[in-house]
């Protein structure tokens, strides 16, 4: 395995760690179904961009259209990540999670999802449209070198940072009085609404949060790929990331990241060794890819709804002794 | 013995004169496409009583209470709670105020243990905020701790002590009922709204419910009872009004109520 494969898988591993525990906070948690992820983690990812290239008048960028480009230097393109996807999902959450039901939500996030791809596709001055963006700097390129192995290792370790510090944010909610409101909310609403919670202050605080890290975890990912296009935030890539919370545990910060190592990374790898193996047509291993991940989701659903790693239960020091603690099935 | 929850919100409304009503209805109207589900009703609540509501089913009740609790807003009339109107105040600001309610069907918080039932309805948790969270344990684990005591204390007193750590999901129809009323009693209400109580709980519950209920009212909490089971009503409520077809039709005891041909003929018997 040489050090350049190594560096993408434990890049890419970061990132969707990253990501996961955002969908986490905000659908296995809080109980929303934010079908629009991507969206908040490609404005992370544009935002980056744009904060860190050159003006689109310099020479060597003047091949492609996009506002702003103001040559920031690292870290400013990641916390302007972040806070873009953190600002994105204020508009969004307002339209979306203040009056609809929540399966309607789900719908709306979908339908947001297309209609931001669309016209990001479609208005091209804004991000260069389909063609997206291209040598997008990486963080501290004049100092080291970006080919060496010494980039790599400085790259991994930056995501690795990132990660702790959002696995350490995560904790923190979902271990807190507050975290327990959220999954209060998610179990009955109205109930938790009857109890003096403003659900749509929850809903719009944990939405923020999470758009939050989403745009994190897209400003990695730009500066490590260098480029970006609208044909990389798809919505069936948030299909995938909902597929490894169901399948690593829905609530569990432990599960979300197992949940990402078993299916963006895990699956991405398998396919990626059955490619080279050149069994069939050039594009059925890639469909094949899909249809497992549908079978994933349906087969985990069916058989196993509370994921590899459940959420753990929470059971409180000086309690009557209940030996050891079983997660009940609850529909 | 004698709640600290119920200790505290009779302390509370001392600020409010007693001759105030806790509990007024002015003209409460509620549509539905058209439908008059609840159809000018006023009322007044009395303070520290068990005040019932009956009527058949489809009467507007339910949504009347509902219209109370602000979880359904009203189409017309005023809510007002302690001299204060309160009609265009939302769900959650109401129940911060002391005007809780509960639910007709199980509402409990499934995948929650019974413990944490209690402790998420629990004001003043400093942990319960985003930046109490983010700020860590130590800056929450007091408040935590108290409320945890808090809890334990009602679920020994409603005898579901050894439940604390199950789910609440996994509990029976009676004991949900008991963990939604413990839930209320977290917030310290002035003013319980409690939605058919011991509907579909096992007899030996039933009793159990009515004794904690009348405990309650002991300690001076003012509750609203819709029911459907008369003899409750008889025994637990001071007064009881009667809604038929989203109006009010009468008021009283259930003794003088049964005197009155036209309650009678629409709910009382038939």
């Amino acid at each position: 395995m040489n050090t350049f494969y190594a560096t993408n898988l434990l890049v890419y591993a970061g990132v969707d760690i990253i990501a996961c525990i955002a969908l986490n906070l905000q659908f296995g948690v809080s109980g929303i179904t934010n079908f629009a992820f991507i969206v908040f983690q490609a404005a992370g990812a544009y935002a980056a961009s744009v904060l860190s290239m050159p003006p689109d008048s310099n020479p060597d960028y003047s091949f492609q259209l996009y506002v702003g480009g103001f040559q920031l230097p690292f870290p400013l393109p990641w916390i302007g990540g972040a806070l873009a996807g953190g600002l994105v999902a204020i508009p969004v959450g307002l339209v979306v999670l203040r009056k609809l039901r929540s399966d309607y939500q789900a719908i709306a996030l979908l339908v947001t999802s297309i209609i931001a791809n669309t016209v990001i596709t479609n208005a091209r001055p804004l991000l260069n449209g389909a063609a997206g963006l291209a040598l997008v700097p990486q963080p501290l390129q004049d100092q080291i070198d970006p080919r060496s192995d010494e980039y790599y290792y400085f790259y991994i370790a930056l995501t690795a940072v990132c990660v702790g510090l959002v696995w350490f944010v995560a904790a923190r909610i979902v271990n807190s009085p507050y975290g327990r409101t959220l999954r209060a909310m998610r179990e009955h609403e109205l109930a938790a609404t009857a109890l003096g919670k403003n659900p749509v202050e929850l809903k719009m605080t944990i939405f923020i949060v999470g758009g939050v890290i989403a745009g994190l975890s897209g400003a990695i990912l730009v500066d490590f790929i260098t480029a970006w296009a609208p044909s990389v935030w798809l919505y069936p890539e948030t299909i995938i990331l909902f597929a490894a919370i169901i399948v690593g545990g829905r609530g569990n910060n432990v599960g979300a990241i197992l949940g990402a190592l078993l299916v963006p990374v895990g699956l991405e790898e398998v396919t990626r060794q059955l490619i080279q193996m050149d069994i069939g047509p050039p594009n059925l291993i890639p469909a094949l890819e899909w249809i497992l991940i549908g079978l994933f989701i349906l087969g985990f659903l069916w058989f196993r709804p509370e994921g590899v790693r459940p959420e753990p239960r929470h059971v409180f020091r000086g309690g009557p002794d209940v030996g050891e603690v079983e997660h009940g099935r609850l529909a | 013995m004698c709640s600290v929850a119920v200790r505290m919100s009779v302390r509370s409304s001392m600020a409010v004169s007693p001759e105030v009503p806790m509990l007024v209805a002015e003209d409460v109207h509620r549509q539905f496409e058209g439908i008059h589900a609840v159809d000018g009703v006023s009322l007044e609540v009395p303070r520290g009583k068990i005040t019932g509501l009956i009527g058949p089913n489809g009467a507007g009740k339910s949504t009347f209470l509902a219209v109370l609790a602000g979880t359904l807003p009203a189409s017309g009339g005023r809510v007002v709670f302690e001299g204060e109107d309160i009609t265009r105040l939302p769900a959650y600001g109401r129940a911060r105020r002391g005007l809780v309610r509960t639910f007709q069907l199980p509402s409990e918080f499934a995948r929650l243990t019974v413990l944490e039932n209690l402790l998420v309805a629990a004001p003043k948790n400093r942990g319960d905020s985003l930046f109490g969270a983010l700020m860590g344990r130590r800056y929450w684990i007091q408040d935590e701790e108290r409320l945890v005591d808090e809890a334990r204390r009602l679920l020994r007193r409603f005898g579901m002590g050894a439940k604390e750590s199950d789910y609440a999901g996994l509990m029976s129809g009676g004991q949900k009922r008991l963990i939604e009323i413990m839930r209320a009693l977290m917030l310290h209400p002035r003013c319980l709204l409690l939605d058919e109580p011991m509907s579909g709980v096992h007899p030996r519950i039933v009793e159990e419910i009515q004794h904690y209920l009348e405990s309650l009212r002991a300690e001076g909490l003012t509750i609203v009872m819709v029911e459907h089971e008369l003899r409750l009503v008889e025994q637990l409520c001071d007064s009881v009004f009667v809604m038929a077809q989203g109006k009010l039709i009468g008021s009283g005891t259930m003794a003088s109520l049964r005197r009155q041909r036209e309650i009678v003929d629409a709910y009382l018997v038939g």
